[in-house]
């Protein structure tokens, strides 16, 4: 039991991976681009991230098709299968991160062109930004090199997303009694928001690392049952 | 079929009084639900041909109402531990046997064990069907006549026509001879011709790798309404047929000596079917399952 066979088809399976992991490279971009957006206010970089959120379903649709094509051509098994069905999984992910970067890019233009903005919120809403950012890249990481360890980890990263995403929220309830400033408070709760759930798909992605890996599929965390200890494979 | 007991009825008819038949049978009412019974316990056995190994050091338990696959390269030795089941290796006279092979408790191998009645009681399906050049109903009666089994034969034949799935494509022409049956309907002839003798268990040797798709499939849903009432093991070189159907499955690899002189069988992972297609224990069972190596 030496030499290697079906070359052609674990040729195939890591094209196929790397192709949707490469999804996960747009995503970044797009967050990239959603975030200078709003930094200056640009309303057509904002656009064009919108438009470019094809690009990421044209790449869930292709792959998605490639894994029914694998599924009922190859028949994988064992780790095979693991990986097949955690890359259904991962693409998910990343269409719905894409369409979070959507929300971000058409929530800019509500805020306005020089919006009474709180630097608080903004502060603290970048700082989501940049973790969110390197939260996509270590789910990445810990996908292509099965590290289990880093793929949990990203459960504490994203703690500190979701206390900025409680922060934001808490300033936005004490902006005061100005319309225009309370409007943009809220327009940058949803963009906190967006930004919250992109994060909880890394953790998401991380959770697949586990599966394939361990073979067992556990929550690194219950979100019906904060705080309790989940049990790890 | 008779209510008596299979396991009593086994024991009965083995002509045994082995103490650990009367056992099981005593125990028989009396497992738990989630205890299954263990038909064949298999302990380090080795089989020799003339001084070359074949299959060595083979342990595992095979259990009741279960079908279980053997699957492995070619060489690793699983028609081999087949036959093992039902001591057809006892006619080939270099073939030796060494270990234990408990058949409900008792030693398949013993001195007082009758290997005519050890193949009545486990019978076998081949790779290639094998009617008798005979009348559909004489291959189902050959058997039942043979064994001097008493009541209606008219209604053995039926009966094991329709385990087999047979019955509603050939009760109006019974006298027309085997050979004109399809492949797919020949080999479900010998599975019929294999029950009609009331067999505990039935041990088959790739039963499906000389038949179209639709005849597996046909054959596959037969072995899932049978395991109702026996036992199966199959050996299949059709992986996916051991995931779709098997219960238990053991993969046998290829070993070798150092100048490659000798090759015999082992056993890598045994496990239930799920577990060795999803996630096998160990690297060799999960390469060979996923096509990696061959």
């Amino acid at each position: 039991m030496t030499d290697s066979t079906r070359v052609h088809y674990q040729e195939e399976l890591q094209n196929l991976e790397a192709r949707a992991l490469e999804g996960l490279d747009m995503v970044a971009a797009q967050l990239d681009r959603a975030a200078e957006a709003g930094e200056h206010q640009d309303t057509e970089l904002a656009e064009l991230v919108v438009a470019s959120d094809d690009v990421i379903d044209g790449r869930y649709l292709e792959i998605h098709q490639s894994i029914l094509t694998l599924l009922a051509t190859q028949a994988p098994v064992a780790t095979d299968l693991r990986l097949i069905s955690a890359l259904l999984h991962l693409i998910k992910a990343i269409e719905r991160m894409g369409d979070q970067c959507v929300n971000i890019g058409k929530l800019i233009p509500i805020a306005g062109h020089e919006p009474p903005a709180d630097e608080r919120i903004i502060k603290d809403i970048r700082t989501m930004g940049q973790q969110v950012r390197a939260q996509i890249s270590q789910a990445k990481r810990a996908f292509e090199t099965r590290d289990v360890e880093m793929a949990r980890d990203l459960v504490h990263q994203d703690d500190l997303v979701d206390d900025l995403n409680k922060e934001i929220f808490r300033i936005a309830l004490e902006i005061g009694d100005d319309h225009d400033r309370r409007e943009w408070a809220m327009t940058m709760i949803l963009v906190a928001r967006a930004i919250e759930r992109i994060g909880d798909n890394t953790v998401d992605i991380g959770e697949q690392v586990a599966f394939i890996v361990t073979g067992l599929f556990r929550e690194f965390q219950d979100a019906s049952h904060p705080g309790e200890p989940v049990p790890q494979p | 079929m008779t209510d008596e007991p299979r396991t009593e009825r086994a024991a009965t008819r083995l002509g045994s009084n082995h103490p650990s038949i009367a056992l099981e049978a005593d125990f028989e009412g009396r497992l738990s639900a989630g205890t299954k019974e263990t038909v064949f316990a298999l302990r380090d056995l080795s089989v020799h041909y003339a001084e070359k190994p074949a299959v060595k050091h083979v342990t595992m338990d095979i259990r009741r109402n279960e079908i279980t696959a053997l699957i492995g390269p070619s060489g690793c030795g699983k028609s081999t531990l087949i036959r093992c089941l039902n001591r057809m290796n006892d006619l080939i006279p270099s073939a030796r046997v060494e270990g234990e092979l408990l058949y409900h408790g008792e030693d398949l191998y013993g001195p007082k064990v009758d290997p005519v009645q050890v193949r009545k009681l486990i019978g076998m399906v081949f790779q290639k069907p094998n009617p008798f050049p005979k009348s559909i109903y004489d291959n189902i009666a050959f058997g039942p006549r043979t064994l001097g089994m008493k009541g209606d034969m008219d209604e053995i034949v039926e009966r094991a026509l329709r385990s087999a799935a047979l019955w509603d494509e050939v009760k109006d022409r019974l006298g027309d001879n085997a050979y004109g049956m399809s492949g797919g309907q020949q080999q479900r002839l010998c599975i019929a011709r294999c029950i009609a003798v009331e067999p505990d268990v039935i041990l088959m040797d790739e039963p499906c790798s000389a038949l179209d798709p639709i005849s597996t499939g046909k054959i596959e849903d037969l072995m899932m309404d049978l395991k109702e009432d026996y036992s199966i093991v199959i050996v299949t070189h059709n992986m996916q047929q051991a995931a779709r159907v098997s219960d238990r499955t053991a993969f046998l690899i290829v070993e070798l000596t150092a100048d490659e002189t000798n090759r015999w069988g082992e056993i890598v992972e045994y496990d239930d079917t799920e577990k060795i297609f999803t996630n096998p224990s160990d690297q060799r069972t999960e390469d060979y399952v996923t096509g990696k190596v061959g």
